[in-house]
């Protein structure tokens, strides 16, 4: 039993990282059905120059995750302003153009920071706190509390502010917002901000956590689409909780199988995107003739 | 003259190809060597993403798969390479068929992420499994055997790969340019249009992953021979980007193009051989650049140059000539009184909205059915479900006395139900007359064993095809458009290639989703005449449409749907005079008569 929370405990942590990536991809599909294969480059960008920020520049670790959250999201804005052209015309292309963009991201973060990781140290309560026999990281309870926040900002942002209802009404119907007098080019960067902030925000936490490298960005990318993928694709709330059930499931496998860990959760979820490709939350499209 | 300067070309390529080795030193050889390897790689990617239109980013585990298959056989299992190697062929073929599982269900960014993730899944494998020496990889691998010849020489081994590439890349262009890869291109280009147009797609996406496995494997059996070391980092998501950006640059859609891209790609990694960082730079913006500025590729490169020069003095496409009626006009007497389709209780709702409500309707054999209503009625939704890509909620449909509810698409098509499309769907990337080979060809996918078994075969049939599709070009008077592209013809033209599609495939009936829509007034006329000699042939027609005067002339019968429900069924005179129609039209209804004039031309100008 106490092993079963102590892996649970770390899959949450884990997990709250994809829920953010989660998020990050959500947000720029609902709103432009763009998906961005970039965007775990851009989550290895955000975990670089927030630990630049922090161990060379020696900012306090929440300073240098703003920084990171500022010019990771201006990066988004780039992207975004070269694949414009592309919005209305074919998906596919798109989304290997993003892919482009994500090798060049990873070709930009070794000539910066070379081709070797880094290590970075946790950057606050060092000291592991035993709870009922359970020995917790306190870093792992301040991700799961920061994702929380960001979530719930998320949600506050598209429910209850002007700028979050035009990128909803961008999401449902492009055409009748524009009709409307939302500008939808507008609509679209602000996504794409957002979504390279989040991404910036997992990279930055998750320093501490994984070992910062050129290959995060890949492997935490994947993770990250998979979990959206599992809570329904362009669900916020879908994103969360498949973040969260993602992260579990890579904890669990990684504590039951080892060295097969991968080979186990990346089936799982070739599986469940064959059996329930709509995710937990998401909506069966109809297909028109 | 042409055929001279091919003849010629062909025979420059091979004196270069065959002497390559004696110009270039061994480091260079074994570069090309690897760009072989990597052309192989390329064309499974391009039959399976570029043809087939599937998201792959699993190719490079089916190298993998055959690599590492071909080095434990040899090593661990203790067999020779050749036997070994047509093993590993055959395990990466079906690991083809197992990552294509996914795209039955999914398609575009899913099945992209799937495909990473099961490749993924492969190096995270084999890095683990002691049989496949774990991180380490395996060492040592043999030397292909070859009598007389010592193929650990990578001068030698060249012209094995040489070899191997003269036998397997044509086999590739023979699959594209006939039925099979005819078909993937259709179901790439819409895959709806596709299956009521006779495709499997289920086992047509199958198959384009099983090809993408067969190259793959090639490719991974020569890389076993030729580097003699697998590990997982080369089978990494790294390589995969580096083979997606050969493909996209050299063009997807161009088997010779990604053969140019892996070429390209190859020269500019050796220049910045000592700046491989800079390398991988340059091709992710290469990448990006071509997918803004020129998605086709450098395939696609003579093209644009040409449209450049000639750009104002192009004229539109060829125009057509009249419809040729096949000469027995002899009006109604293809009716027998047997029932062609019967529609009995069929519902169809989507979340709130009840679309089709207890339809029931029966359409004579030799008849013209007309099928009119308010929009928001439900008359495609009925087609949708009759046609197989909708399934009903309740109620049955009998083809000719067989029972045929929510049969598919491919399955209908095959029975003799051929269909257009409200809004076109014909295949963009494909000629006219390639569209109307895809309505030709009425063979099964099993049909389809002959590429491997008797190649000769499927030339002479593809022979025969033609044949036939000439004679319906004519017949539809498309002959002059044959080679054009839908996209460049004008909307009433692309019309009648609809129709000329769905007749190509010698349908018992054919269902016509608003075909006037569009249309002028003259080629309305030629309409009415192509589905009057349609129906003398004895195909049964069930028409939508909203032009009610031709509706009035044309149908024998006229069902009128509102809200889903039937509300009249009668010869056109009684129906047009029932109190029930005039209030549905002007009651609830916000159409009228005649197709609107605005919306007409807005839909030609959008074109």
């Amino acid at each position: 039993m106490q092993d079963f929370l102590q892996t649970a405990i770390g899959g949450l942590s884990i997990g709250s990282i994809y829920a953010l990536v989660a998020m990050g991809f959500s947000i720029v599909y609902r709103t432009m059905g763009l998906v961005n294969f970039a965007h775990g480059g851009v989550v290895m960008v955000g975990a670089y120059i927030a630990s630049t920020f922090f161990l060379t520049v020696s900012l306090p670790f929440v300073l240098a995750m703003v920084v990171a959250v500022v010019l990771t999201a201006a990066i988004g804005l780039v992207i975004e302003g070269v694949l414009r052209p592309l919005e209305t015309k074919d998906v596919d292309l798109m989304l290997i153009g993003t892919i482009g963009f994500g090798i060049v991201l990873q070709a930009l973060v070794i000539i910066i920071w070379g081709a070797t990781g880094r290590a970075v140290p946790t950057p606050v309560f060092r000291q592991p706190v035993t709870i009922a026999g359970i020995v917790v990281r306190p870093y792992d309870l301040v991700i799961i509390a920061v994702a929380g926040i960001a979530a719930a900002a998320m949600w506050h942002f598209l429910r209850a502010t002007k700028p979050g209802a035009a990128m909803q009404a961008v999401a449902m119907d492009p055409d009748a917002a524009t009709a409307v007098g939302i500008r939808v080019g507008r609509s679209n960067a602000i996504a794409f901000g957002i979504g390279a902030g989040l991404a910036a925000l997992a990279g930055g936490l998750a320093g501490p956590v994984l070992y910062v490298s050129p290959s995060l960005g890949g492997v935490i990318g994947i993770k990250g689409f998979a979990a959206a993928i599992l809570g329904g694709f362009g669900n916020v709330p879908g994103a969360i909780l498949g973040g969260l059930l993602f992260g579990l499931v890579d904890a669990f496998s990684a504590s039951w199988f080892h060295g097969f860990a991968d080979v186990v959760v990346y089936l799982v979820f070739a599986i469940i995107v064959v059996v329930r490709p709509e995710g937990i939350f998401g909506e069966q499209t109809v297909s028109r003739a | 003259m042409r055929k001279l300067s091919f003849g010629g070309a062909a025979v420059l390529a091979a004196v270069v190809a065959l002497s390559l080795p004696y110009v270039l030193n061994g480091y260079l050889i074994y570069v090309v060597d690897i760009a072989i390897i990597f052309m192989l790689l390329a064309l499974g990617l391009c039959l399976s993403l570029g043809i087939a239109g599937q998201i792959n980013l699993g190719q490079i585990a089916f190298f993998g798969v055959a690599a590492y298959a071909s080095g434990i056989l040899t090593t661990q299992v203790g067999m020779g390479f050749w036997p070994a190697a047509v093993l590993a062929v055959l395990a990466a073929a079906l690991a083809g068929l197992l990552v294509g599982i996914p795209a039955l269900r999914v398609q575009s960014h899913y099945l992209g992420i799937v495909t990473l993730g099961l490749s993924l899944a492969f190096t995270a494998l084999v890095g683990n499994l002691s049989i496949a020496g774990a991180a380490e990889g395996l060492l040592g691998l043999p030397v292909p055997s070859f009598p007389g010849v010592d193929l650990s020489s990578h001068f030698l081994y060249y012209y094995l790969e040489l070899a191997v590439l003269v036998v397997v890349a044509p086999f590739a262009y023979f699959v594209v340019f006939t039925r099979f890869g005819r078909r993937l291109r259709a179901m790439r280009d819409d895959n709806l249009a596709a299956a009521s147009t006779g495709v499997e797609v289920p086992l047509a996406r199958m198959s384009s992953f099983a090809l993408a496995g067969f190259f793959g494997g090639v490719a991974g059996v020569l890389y076993a021979g030729l580097v003699r070391y697998v590990s997982p980092p080369s089978f990494n998501t790294d390589t995969m980007f580096l083979l997606l950006a050969m493909v996209i640059i050299g063009g997807r859609f161009s088997l010779t193009g990604v053969l140019v891209g892996v070429v390209t790609l190859t020269v500019v990694r050796e220049v910045l051989v000592d700046y491989s960082t800079y390398a991988q730079l340059v091709y992710g913006a290469l990448i990006v650049l071509m997918v803004v500025f020129a998605p086709t590729g450098l395939a696609g490169a003579p093209r644009r140059l040409k449209d450049l020069l000639h750009r104002g003095t192009r004229e539109a496409a060829g125009g057509t000539q009249p419809f040729v009626p096949s000469g027995t006009p002899n009006g109604s007497s293809a009716r027998t009184g047997r029932p062609a389709l019967e529609v009995d209780g069929l519902s169809k709702r989507f979340r709130g909205v009840q679309a089709l409500d207890q339809v029931t309707l029966t359409v004579e054999e030799g008849e013209i059915r007309g099928i009119v209503g308010p929009n928001g009625s439900g008359k495609t939704t009925l087609f949708n479900t009759v046609s197989g890509l909708y399934t009903a909620n309740a109620g049955a449909v009998r083809l000719f006395g067989r029972d045929v509810t929510n049969a598919k698409p491919y399955d209908l098509s095959h029975l003799g139900v051929a269909r257009t499309f409200q809004n076109l769907r014909l295949f963009g990337r494909l000629s006219v007359r390639d569209n109307i080979l895809v309505g030709l060809d009425r063979t099964r996918m099993r049909w389809a064993w002959r590429y491997v078994a008797w190649p000769i075969g499927v030339l002479r049939s593809e022979r025969e095809l033609r044949l036939g599709a000439r004679e319906i070009l004519a017949q539809y008077g498309l002959t002059a458009v044959a080679d054009a592209v839908p996209g460049e013809l004008p909307y009433g033209t692309q019309r009648r290639v609809e129709i000329a599609r769905a007749m190509a495939s010698s349908p018992r009936l054919l269902l016509l989703d608003e075909p006037a829509a569009g249309l002028n007034a003259q080629e309305t006329q030629q309409l009415a005449e192509i589905v009057r000699d349609v129906r003398s042939r004895g195909t049964t027609v069930i028409l939508i449409e909203h032009n009610m005067g031709l509706v009035m002339s044309l149908c024998d019968r006229v069902t009128v749907l509102a809200n889903g429900v039937v509300i009249a069924d009668d010869v056109p005179e009684v129906v047009a005079n029932s109190p029930r129609v005039i209030e549905a039209y002007l009651g609830g209804g916000d159409e009228v008569a005649a197709p609107d004039p605005v919306t007409t031309t807005e839909q030609e100008g959008a074109r």
